[in-house]
């Protein structure tokens, strides 16, 4: 009986305590973006990431490739390629990248940047077809 | 208070444990690489991570293996060898299987696809650091002995109509990847999963138990959709006038062209392309954007199993009668 001690000595809040914290544990097994944290923006080149920041702070950033300077622009939670030493400007007509998923690259310049976390603001398809 | 502190601690430990221990399940798997000039990303569900890794791996070498046989941006590729030859070529598997497509499309398209526009392209340079307009005469120069019939296969060999012609299959080469790297993701027992190469997609099965979402890029409206379509085991391909292009005295030169003009044809915006698979999707797109809104839904329309979405150049859309839009 000394093993279940303990129980004696819990009090009704403690109680509520355990069924609330059990509720939360039940509950988020349930949420299936559990994490979902606030989104960043991730740069890779060559396949290894070279920069990352979060969405959320307004910034101007300079990525070097093997072109030249690529200058990434952060601002109103959407990251776009404002600058670019590569031929076609491709990577500026991408426009803004905003959710989760969603990818711009400059491939003369060999930078990739995507959007990751903050899985639950929706862009309403999985692929895009451009 | 030592039995709350314990109950407390106890309880948060257990739901860390079962929290970070409970196995993962059905899980995606995406990864992204730079080949064939574009962004590719490869998706692929499965519950077996090293398996997922393992065949997307595979799925990227054989698109680099492809771009380094079918570019013509490549010196030593096949196509830049056929296109520098004079005799008879003998050519690989995978280019007779495309040509022998490309040509078929370039039939029934009445020439509006063509793979033999190389001479054309390099002289607009129009992916190059200084495109040009080029004159007429130059024009007609370039456009000499192109057509449906320009390139002729007996076996695995191939000729060319003229010495001189330039092969580029830039229209189909992309989409031709995209199939083979989703047969390999399906050859490595995966039965679901997307290859988007720049927007050619290929479709292995559905999203995680429901068709995939798939946006169309507006070509007009930077970020916004034009449609929504629901797929699953499809290829859709989009082609553009709206992200290769230069401007000169006001006026924008895109990269598709028109075979019989020489310029860059003017009768759409953008228009899309689901069939089985996406070398096709990525040829009939082509050509259905240079044929314009109405002979080019009519192509659409007789081919089975292939529906689409044009917008015109005045923005009027047009789209096949079964195209499955979940918008």
């Amino acid at each position: 009986m000394k093993v279940f001690g303990w129980r004696r000595r819990l009090t009704p809040f403690d109680r509520k305590l355990t069924a609330i914290l059990a509720i939360c544990v039940f509950i988020s097994f349930l949420l299936p973006l559990r994490q979902g944290i606030g989104a960043r923006v991730l740069v890779e080149r060559d396949g290894k990431v070279i920069y990352t920041a979060d969405l959320d702070h307004d910034q101007q950033v300079e990525l070097q490739g093997p072109l030249g300077v690529t200058v990434l622009q952060i601002e109103d939670h959407a990251a776009r390629v404002i600058s670019s030493p590569c031929p076609q400007k491709i990577c500026i007509g991408l426009g803004k990248a905003k959710h989760s998923g969603d990818l711009l690259a400059c491939v003369p310049n060999r930078l990739v940047i995507r959007i990751e976390g903050d899985e639950e603001k929706e862009r309403g398809y999985d692929l895009l077809s451009r | 208070m030592f039995g709350r502190q314990w109950v407390t601690l106890l309880l948060v430990l257990i739901a860390a444990l079962l929290w970070w221990r409970l196995p993962p399940g059905e899980q995606q798997l995406s990864r992204t690489a730079l080949v064939m000039g574009t962004l590719v990303e490869i998706k692929a569900f499965g519950d077996d991570e090293e398996q997922l890794d393992s065949a997307i791996s595979k799925a990227f070498a054989e698109m680099t293996r492809l771009e380094a046989l079918l570019s013509s941006h490549q010196p030593k590729s096949e196509i830049s060898r056929l296109s520098n030859s004079a005799d008879e070529f003998v050519a690989s598997p995978e280019t007779i299987e495309l040509i022998s497509l490309g040509r078929k499309i370039a039939e029934r398209s009445n020439g509006a696809f063509d793979m033999t526009l190389g001479a054309l392209k390099k002289l607009w340079a129009i992916e190059s650091e200084n495109p040009q307009v080029p004159s007429e005469e130059q024009i007609a120069v370039a456009l000499q002995g192109v057509g449906p019939e320009a390139l002729q296969l007996d076996g695995n060999r191939v000729r060319k109509k003229l010495p001189g012609l330039q092969v580029d299959l830039g229209g189909i080469a992309k989409g031709y990847a995209v199939d083979r790297a989703l047969a390999l993701l399906r050859a490595a027992g995966i039965t679901s999963a997307s290859v988007n190469a720049g927007g050619d997609i290929a479709l292995l099965g559905d999203h995680d138990g429901r068709p995939w979402r798939i946006g169309i890029q507006h070509p007009r409206k930077s970020g916004e959709l034009l449609a929504a379509l629901e797929l699953s085991d499809r290829a859709v391909v989009s082609s553009g006038d709206y992200e290769r292009f230069f401007e000169q005295d006001g006026i924008r030169y895109h990269h598709i062209f028109d075979p019989r003009s020489g310029q860059p044809a003017r009768l759409c915006q953008s228009v899309t392309v689901v069939a089985a698979d996406a070398a096709s999707a990525d040829a009939l797109a082509t050509a259905a954007f240079v044929l314009g809104p109405e002979e080019g839904l009519q192509l659409l329309e007789q081919l089975p199993d292939v529906e689409g979405l044009i917008i015109a150049n005045n923005g009027k859309e047009w789209q096949t009668s079964g195209l499955p839009q979940s918008q």
